[in-house]
């Protein structure tokens, strides 16, 4: 490894020790570590813009921003807020069951937007049939934060993580959809069964309070009927446009971005409405990755790893993929996994190629990722963006949860989930392939 | 018109005062602060009045205020009790209430820097203040702006009506 590949990768591990200690703005970090390999001649100003294998990866970023432009409107609907109270109602506040018929809206939800969106969407509203009910938020939210992350693992704009793995795997909507969906669907099912274990056969049903959920009026809560209708026929013809790329070849990012515009079309509001609801410092954050992990590629110490591991892995591919499973979900849990997937996935890529065409086994390694990446954000309250955001909003609500409370009840989740991903890849892509 | 012209006695709130009292205040004498007294009556700070509306909300709907049309008549009178079960000292430390050191005018200073004052702080009120520091009263911005109409020859007998009552005076004297 040369001096400059050595400095390279002393500098990613620096800027990851201070991404994971969150004691620093993200982006900023991630800006600096960018500009210090700019610094140091591993990256390059014109492969930082234009290289597709060392830049920026544009379509990420262009993917997020429409879905955050789209997103940002269609909250403004009040559609999320009626939903969670017409289930709970439709739950005749029956405390469990509307613990599930919440976490099934959250996975949902998650996996069309983004999980801290979803979160964000779903917490206050949670608080409120709580505060009704005179329940204890705490399980509901930490249900609500995993139910996020996992129902985001199905489709490939559910996580960042899966957008970042399709980027460079060649993997489309349809494929997310066909690979994932199905064991995402086995569990939440088996979540659910968990959920009740953990926190349902706990809770207690107050007749007399939930004549006070009963008397909500959600339906006020849809405060432009219109509005919803118009950017509802918008987020079907994204969804759509996911769908149809075999046939019309158009990336999710424009998709998204023709999306975003015709959403500010029919909406129209101030230009503040949409703009506030960008996450520019996530942007930032990505683009400043992308730039450090792509100086990687650039100096090789990503080439030779994939070497390293190719040498070791040799035809067990099957052990591989299960131990890039283990591994991710390992990982995942105590660090960001946006950062972990934008590092492997070139690895992945060097290891066997784009997903595209690939036989099963090769392909294993991608859903692998994907699965580890996704899942074992729930093992601890900093494993994924949504619990922290969860648990910051619990104690501004006087809720707070503490590392181990969540924790607790993470690892166990993760655990199963995880485990239960063990015998579906050695299914799927090794004995019945 | 200076300020110990437009100076008015207003009641005061203790650290101890819980948000419905202080809210009960508000509504008595029409204010739209309140000055927070520590016990030997020395002002301490000013909190506006719109934040001690802003108590009756649950943060959970401060994050989401689509959720306030969810309240049934019932469940909205319920939040307002809320108010009864916290303190402002309480609130203060907490940090859903917000007050700002008080700013405060000398009694010989003009309309202009009253107001000027007054603007830059974003604050109902401002403390009367003499050299030797005396605390005076309160200047207010009902009685600012009554000064502002006069002065633009928009006086009436309301507007003159307010520049002469001082209203907690009066009804304590009642």
């Amino acid at each position: 490894m040369g001096v400059t590949a050595t400095i390279a990768l002393v500098v990613f591990a620096v800027v990851y020790v201070f991404i994971a200690l969150e004691k620093f703005s993200r982006a900023a970090v991630a800006l600096v570590g960018a500009a210090l390999m700019v610094v140091i001649g591993a990256a390059r100003a014109h492969d930082i813009f234009f290289s597709e294998a060392t830049g920026i990866d544009w379509n990420v970023i262009f993917l997020l921003f429409g879905m955050m432009v789209i997103v940002g409107l269609l909250r403004q609907t009040g559609i999320f807020e009626f939903l969670a109270i017409w289930s709970a109602q439709r739950a005749r506040a029956r405390p469990f069951r509307m613990m599930v018929l919440l976490i099934l809206i959250t996975a949902a939800a998650s996996a069309l937007l983004d999980n801290v969106t979803t979160v964000l969407l779903i917490a206050p509203v949670t608080l409120l049939l709580c505060e009704r009910l005179a329940l204890v938020p705490i399980p509901f939210l930490i249900a609500e934060a995993m139910a996020s992350n996992i129902g985001g693992t199905a489709t490939l704009i559910g996580d960042p993580p899966n957008i970042i793995i399709a980027s460079r795997s060649g993997l489309t909507f349809n494929d997310f959809l066909l690979h994932l969906a199905p064991i995402v669907l086995v569990l939440l099912a088996a979540f659910i069964g968990l959920s009740w274990l953990l926190w349902g056969r706990h809770l207690s049903y107050d007749p007399v309070r939930a004549r006070a959920v009963m008397a909500l009026t959600p339906r006020e809560t849809i405060t432009d009927q219109a509005l919803l209708r118009r950017l509802g026929l918008v987020l079907a013809a994204v969804l759509a446009g996911f769908l149809s790329h075999p046939l019309t070849g158009l990336e999710p990012s424009v998709v998204a971005l023709l999306g975003a515009g015709a959403s500010i079309l029919v909406s129209n509001v101030e230009h503040r409405v949409y703009l506030d609801e960008i996450e520019w410092e996530t942007l930032l954050f990505f683009a400043g990755l992308f730039v450090m992990v792509g100086a990687l590629v650039h100096e090789g110490v990503i080439g030779d790893l994939a070497n390293t591991v190719t040498a070791r892995v040799g035809d067990h591919y099957g052990l591989a993929s299960q131990g890039l499973l283990i591994g991710s979900g390992v990982a995942s849990g105590i660090v960001d996994n946006i950062p972990y997937v934008a590092t492997m996935a070139p690895l992945v890529h060097d290891l066997v190629g784009p997903a595209t065409g690939q036989a099963p086994h090769h392909q294993s390694l991608w859903w692998s990722l994907a699965l580890g990446a996704d899942l074992g954000g729930n093992a601890t309250a900093i494993g994924a963006s949504a619990n922290v955001v969860i648990t910051g909003i619990a104690k501004r609500n006087g809720h707070p949860i503490s590392f181990w409370e969540f924790t607790r009840y993470g690892l166990v989740v993760a655990g199963v989930t995880i485990a239960l991903c063990v015998p579906y890849i050695a299914l799927r892509y090794f004995v019945l392939a | 018109m200076l300020a110990e012209t437009l100076v008015e006695q207003v009641p005061t709130v203790l650290r101890e005062t819980t948000g419905a009292e202080a809210a009960r205040v508000i509504a008595e004498y029409r204010l739209s602060g309140l000055v927070v007294a520590d016990d030997a009556g020395m002002p301490l700070a000013v909190i506006p009045g719109s934040q001690i509306l802003g108590l009756v909300l649950p943060e959970y709907v401060r994050d989401d205020p689509r959720l306030a049309h969810a309240y049934d008549e019932h469940g909205a009178d319920e939040l307002c009790g809320a108010l009864n079960r916290a303190t402002l000292g309480e609130l203060l430390e907490t940090k859903r209430l917000t007050a700002s050191k008080p700013p405060s005018v000398l009694p010989e200073d003009t309309l202009i820097e009253v107001a000027s004052v007054m603007d830059g702080g974003h604050l109902p009120l401002v403390l009367v203040v003499d050299r030797d520091g005396v605390y005076r009263g309160v200047v207010t911005m009902s009685r600012v702006l009554a000064a502002i109409a006069t002065a633009a020859g928009q006086g009436s007998d309301l507007v003159r009506s307010r520049l002469e009552r001082d209203l907690y005076r009066d009804s304590e004297s009642e």
